[in-house]
């Protein structure tokens, strides 16, 4: 029993919305264990440390940080000084640095390793920022905007690329897959575009080849994730469902279809893929096995729709 | 300033300052027509206006700025002191909170620690991912869906921006000696009575499982005291009004008697019925065991309450009074709250006797007790002891019937007695009936007569000891 506690508390399901909550859940049961206030505003998008300390929920104008440890129902930090929405957060991945990306059309690099901050590092683009993401290799940042452009931005030497999948089509999400050999980006005209990453030795940037794109919903795609072994992709989407396809030739797995279930906001898969989590409009994070393609554990407690999740899996 | 000594001047300057120092802007809003009433008298400056029509208006101001004081500068007060309040406790909460601003500084740094490229061909591991949440899931594989689980959105605690309420719910399935704490339920304002049953329903199923459970139409929601005891008279809230309708914070949770589990119509509640049905029924034999036995206690002590209650009342007994000089009689002994009156019943060749039996009475008060004697198979015999010097106003002559008992002498206060035999109940009743009267009356002649008794005993025993 205890040992069955001390690996629980090592799995992490935090969900965040319109209700100004943050949830953490037990994910065997579906109790929730605690809830965070966010007060200000709604939580546009949440994200686990990499010690598995800190969850950072990106909001309007702020990044609050909050304890995972603690009971404490508040934030602990507050990065301030964006003047908009900050719409997507990361971590390095031994948590030297925070990434960030917001409306006020800035990609941010916020300094975790002092108290003062002290390598702020800014990119600013033409459009407000719907997503940003790390490539594995911890120095180059792909920003998708409003204007459909895709960024990759090397940390070191401050270059850039840009990427144009589509004329008039927000960039809605971007993932790179763990394996670091294929980007994909979905669109809010449910297209997903899928390209080959080929990694240049040291100093020679990451090389885009375009790869495959495909209609995956019939309306906007909100977002695209790998799974852990790379091997699958799941999308989501205002059409109210979530699509799992295949990496190698991106056929349909599973579509993970609940009625009234609403516009389908985040997910996040199981260390070993056997799993994955979605967020949605109804007001429910769910647990979808992905063989089977059916719910098993519903997670009820927020007021008001979901559109963010944090998964941790321990293994 | 020469101003001072017109009152229209001075009033219109205190209602300026007043306003302008009011951050609410409520006076300004009430105030700024008045004003022009001031103004108006100030332009139209009749130096010496009439004494009677000014006094008048300066009461109608007073009146009004009394009014004025009473209805909002105390509530602008404790707007103040809430907003204060509000502003201390997000002080304290952002002192706890570190902030990290963001300073556009100059971006020319080394970043070789920061920013170091990752050699990812090490990464293609082919190791065999395992998954801590897959391995729960599957020892946890068949956990039944709570059928309570969409009441959770209802659930107020760490609820935000929005209006909850709390309550204590006292839930009458749990055992008795789990029932005097309650639960502790934050619900959000805007649920349904049907809603906090569901959430209550919910909380309890964390801890108790679902099985005894059943669809939230069939509880109902009771008024409850502060310890726990349900309210039955009245109804109980009805189930689709909004809970904030109803003021009370003590709440208790009671399963409608005509409820059967036969009504678990929806189907996804099905499976839980069909899971263990065995149980449920042993449960519910017990249950209703344990319910008879409960009513039978109920009963008693309505039963006992009643005779309490209906002691002072008047009742007559059939007995028959004994005495070792006379002759029995055949008496009714009739007992109130007030007197226990003793009449001979009427007999033939009554007339014949030598001496005519009377009938007695005597003031409660003067009773000191009253008890059983012996109880033989025929016949039970009981005595009812008085008091001839403490109001001892008995009518009729009690030194005919009685023989003086034989520890009379304790002052001025005699204590004497009426032996009477009866069958078994009626004497039963007359003593439980006349011992709750003197319960209830706790008069100074039964005191005195227990304590006289004690003495009796102390002597006896000291008596004892010496012999």
């Amino acid at each position: 029993m205890m040992t069955e506690n001390s690996e629980n508390d090592q799995i992490i399901l935090a969900t965040g919305g319109y209700d100004h909550t943050i949830k953490l859940w037990q994910t065997h049961t579906g109790i929730c264990s605690r809830t965070m206030q966010h007060a200000e505003s709604q939580v546009n998008g949440l994200e686990i440390s990499p010690d598995k300390d800190l969850l950072a929920a990106a909001s309007y104008q702020h990044i609050y940080m909050y304890d995972l440890h603690s009971n404490n129902p508040s934030a602990i930090v507050n990065y301030e000084g964006t003047s908009k929405n900050v719409t997507s957060v990361g971590f390095q991945e031994d948590g030297k640095w925070m990434y960030s990306g917001g409306e006020d059309c800035r990609a941010r690099i916020w300094d975790l390793r002092s108290r003062n901050n002290q390598c702020p590092k800014i990119f600013e683009v033409q459009a407000p920022i719907n997503c940003v993401s790390l490539h594995p290799n911890q120095v180059e940042l792909f920003v998708g905007d409003q204007n459909g452009i895709i960024y990759r931005w090397d940390l070191r030497t401050d270059n850039n690329e840009q990427l144009i999948p589509e004329n008039d089509a927000m960039i809605l999400d971007i993932d790179i897959s763990p394996d670091s050999q294929l980007m994909a980006s979905v669109n809010n005209k449910g297209k997903c575009y899928i390209w080959s990453l080929v990694s240049g030795s040291n100093d020679t940037p990451t090389k885009m080849i375009p790869k495959q794109k495909f209609e995956a919903h019939k309306r906007h795609a909100l977002k695209c994730k790998f799974s852990p072994d790379s091997n699958l992709l799941i999308t989501t989407s205002a059409d109210q469902s979530a699509k799992i396809w295949d990496t190698s030739d991106f056929s349909l797995v599973q579509e993970l279809i609940q009625e009234n279930q609403r516009w389908v906001w985040d997910a996040a898969f199981s260390a070993d893929a056997q799993y994955v989590f979605t967020a949605s409009s109804d007001g429910y994070a769910k647990l979808w096995n992905v063989k089977k393609g059916v719910m098993e554990r519903e997670y009820a407690g927020h007021q008001k729709a979901v559109i963010a999740l944090a998964f941790r899996d321990a293994s | 300033m020469s101003l001072y000594d017109n009152k229209y001047w001075l009033l219109s300057h205190i209602r300026n300052s007043f306003i302008s120092t009011d951050d609410t802007g409520m006076c300004e809003l009430i105030m700024v027509g008045e004003s022009k009433d001031a103004k108006q008298h100030l332009r139209s400056a009749e130096p010496y206006p009439e004494p009677e029509g000014s006094e008048d208006e300066e009461d109608e101001f007073e009146l009004f700025d009394m009014h004025q004081d009473m209805d909002f500068s105390i509530r602008e007060r404790s707007n103040t002191a809430a907003q204060l309040e509000k502003l201390e406790h997000a002080r304290k909460k952002t002192s706890k909170m570190k902030h990290v601003k963001w300073e556009t500084k100059d971006p020319v740094q080394e970043f070789e620690d920061i920013f170091v490229k990752k050699d990812i061909t090490q990464l293609k591991d082919t190791q065999k991912r395992t998954s801590t949440l897959a391995a729960l899931l599957q020892t946890h594989s068949n956990v039944p869906r709570n059928p309570f689980i969409e009441y959770a959105k209802f659930d107020g605690s760490g609820q935000v921006n929005i209006p909850t309420k709390k309550y204590k719910i006292y839930l009458t399935m749990l055992p008795q000696e789990q029932r005097n704490y309650p639960m502790q339920v934050c619900c959000v304002a805007s649920a349904k009575v049907q809603d906090l049953i569901g959430l209550v329903l919910l909380k309890h199923s964390y801890n108790h499982g679902i099985t005894n459970l059943k669809s939230p139409s069939q509880y109902g929601l009771y008024i409850t005291e502060e310890d726990g005891e349900v309210d039955r008279d009245f109804p109980c809230l009805d189930a689709g009004e909004p809970i904030s309708k109803f003021g009370f914070t003590s709440l208790g949770l009671v399963e409608h008697k005509e409820a059967k589990a036969v009504n678990f119509q929806d189907a996804s509640r099905n499976s839980l019925v069909m899971e263990g049905p065995g149980r449920t029924r042993t449960i519910s034999d017990k249950s209703k065991a344990e319910e008879s036995r409960q009513m039978e206690n109920d009963l008693q002590a309505v039963e006992d309450h009643n005779k309490q209650m209906e002691a002072p009342l008047y009742r007559a007994f059939r007995a028959v009074m004994v005495s070792k000089v006379k002759p029995k009689i055949e008496v009714t002994i009739g007992i109130s709250g007030e007197r226990v009156e003793i009449d001979p019943v009427p007999q033939k060749g009554s007339k014949l006797l030598p001496f005519k039996a009377k009938a007695i009475s005597h003031p409660v008060d003067s009773i000191a007790s009253c008890e059983m004697i012996d109880t033989r198979s025929s016949r039970t015999g009981f005595r009812i002891v008085y008091c001839t010097a403490a109001g001892g106003n008995a009518s009729g002559d009690p030194g005919i019937l009685n023989s003086p008992s034989t520890s009379s002498a304790h002052k001025t206060t005699a204590f004497k007695h009426y032996y009477f035999e009866s069958d078994y109940p009626t004497a039963l009743d007359i003593v439980q009936k006349i011992n709750l009267i003197l319960e209830l009356k706790s008069s100074a002649t039964r005191s005195e007569y227990i304590a006289s008794r004690e003495k009796k005993m102390v002597i006896k025993k000291v008596f004892n000891i010496v012999k």
